[in-house]
């Protein structure tokens, strides 16, 4: 299993089920940051890397009706979601969600999962990340 | 952290090629663009001492060539590229061009055909990245899922701005989308769903077309002998940061961009909310024009969906927007969709708009936002 964007997140390790996305730290402005910052935007002081998530609250989402997202076809389900999702680091995430719009509702607790994509030349599953309902 | 104009500055002349789906070359539409401009200030391009294109398209070099049909003067010749804002920041360069004693008259030419440019959203070839997820009709979906959340905005209220837009291009001849009858609140709402709560027709008409506006000095202007239509204030931000900032896949940055621009144009311009007869946003889809009714202030935050149901911001209203049917209805190619906001406004101030026209418009706002992402804003006054 080959994540797409290695810069953006990583897989479950160990015992744990969920992805983690990578981010940053600024010490002095006390701000988190998804994707990696080289610097922080807001003091220009330097930031570290932190790893962000897997768990957050959904602000705002809509169900697009168009049969693929990049080469990813959804055949028969009509469409995919696009949530943004509220970290507890003060982040926001812009990620697709699983389901359809029957499935939550805005202030729902959402959780990171991965979202296979296809393969690569050599035959490895790609996977992206994308949020689910936490039940 | 406004900018300042070092001498007043006039637009002399608009032109525009109509926004169309016809697959037209863009350089002939952008040369048809510029000649009509240049007739109606009545200049010849000799007299231009600089020019500055706007273009989303790919070609590199572009805006030198198409120049060149306009005339081989010599001139400094500038592609701007600012994604849908590409035509306003074109539009800024021109105008502090004669501000700050570059030059004394300067054109900004717009030419696209949006359906010819890749942009956001564009696929790879494996796999997916996360900027593939998300198209600008979805992002703007998320804006209008969350107003419903907070405000209670319904899809009908939506759907009413998107009628009135469509409604307001039906006598525009530069318009894309012309219908032959009054569009309904019903029949917006029963054209084909793409992303909740968003259908076809709340959608912006992307296309092809060009636009162009020449501005001078006073002396200029005066001598040409037309109305004289100044530019009271040109401001352009990028993003400061805001809690929820949103940095891998929003198409445009927070809403408090507009906020900003617009209070460093009143105040540039001595101006405000309750000083305009007429404004021109990026209504690429109906909540933006929505939430923009209160970015800009001309009605407290969460009024805006009352403004809608007792028609203020339709034309006869209290305070016209998307007076020519804006992005929605008039179009939006790309490079010239704000330059159309510019034609429009000082039609409207020369009470030429026939139909369409707002009675006694002196001072017009025109609004863009652009991916990046950019927001500019421009007031015209007519003295």
């Amino acid at each position: 299993m080959i994540a797409t964007d290695p810069g953006l997140f990583r897989l479950p390790t160990g015992d744990e089920d969920r992805p983690r996305l990578l981010g940053s730290h600024a010490a002095e402005s006390g701000l988190y940051f998804w994707p990696r910052r080289r610097r922080c935007p807001v003091s220009r002081t330097p930031v570290a890397d932190v790893e962000l998530g897997p768990t957050g609250t959904l602000y705002a989402w809509t169900f697009l009706h168009v049969p693929r997202m990049g080469n990813v076809s959804f055949g028969d389900s009509g469409g995919y979601a696009v949530g943004q999702i509220d970290l507890p680091q003060g982040v926001r995430i812009q990620a697709p969600l699983v389901g359809s719009q029957d499935d939550w509702a805005i202030g729902d607790e959402m959780g990171l999962t991965l979202f296979p994509v296809g393969v690569d030349d050599d035959g490895n599953e790609l996977v992206t990340f994308r949020f689910e309902v936490v039940r | 952290m406004s900018t300042q104009m070092g001498r007043d500055v006039y637009v002399v002349g608009v032109g525009m090629h109509r926004f169309n789906n016809d697959a037209l070359p863009t350089g002939d539409m952008g040369y048809d663009a510029g000649i009509a401009a240049l007739d109606d200030a009545g200049l010849d391009f000799p007299e231009v001492g600089a020019l500055y294109n706007g273009h989303l398209g790919g070609q590199i070099g572009i805006g030198v060539r198409v120049a060149k049909d306009l005339g081989l003067t010599g001139i400094p010749v500038t592609r701007v590229e600012n994604a849908s804002a590409t035509g306003s920041c074109a539009f800024g360069e021109a105008v502090h061009a004669v501000a700050g004693g570059r030059v004394e008259v300067a054109m900004a030419l717009g030419f696209d055909d949006l359906n010819r440019v890749g942009g956001i959203g564009g696929g790879r070839k494996k796999g997916l990245g996360a900027e593939d997820v998300m198209l600008p009709a979805a992002f703007f979906a998320m804006w209008a899922t969350r107003r419903m959340h907070d405000v209670g905005t319904t899809v009908e209220t939506y759907a009413a701005i998107a009628a009135k837009n469509w409604n307001h291009a039906r006598t525009n001849p530069m318009a894309q989308r012309r219908a032959d009858h009054e569009v309904t609140v019903e029949e917006v709402l029963a054209s084909t769903l793409i992303s909740y709560p968003h259908t076809s027709k709340m959608a912006c008409a992307a296309g092809g077309g060009a636009a162009a506006a020449i501005v001078a000095t006073e002396e200029v202007a005066r001598r040409l002998g037309g109305p004289m239509i100044k530019v009271c204030a040109s401001q352009q931000r990028s993003e400061t940061y805001t809690d929820g900032h949103v940095f891998l896949g929003a198409v445009i940055g927070p809403a408090q961009m507009t906020r900003d621009t617009s209070a460093a144009a009143y105040e540039q311009a001595g101006l405000g909310p309750a000083d305009l007869d007429l404004v021109q946003v990026h209504d690429a889809f109906p909540v933006e024009e929505l939430v923009y009714y209160e970015l800009l202030g001309i009605c407290g935050d969460g009024e805006g969906d009352k403004l809608v149901a007792e028609g203020e911001t339709t034309l006869g209203g209290r305070i016209p927007f998307s007076t020519d049917g804006g992005l929605t209805a008039r179009g939006h190619p790309g490079g010239p969709t704000g330059l159309a906001q510019i034609h429009e406004t000082v039609v409207q101030l020369r009470d030429d708009a026939g139909d369409r026209q707002v009675d006694g418009a002196r001072t017009g706002l025109c609004h863009m936002a652009g991916a990046g992402s950019v927001c500019v804003v421009h007031i015209l006054q007519r003295s």
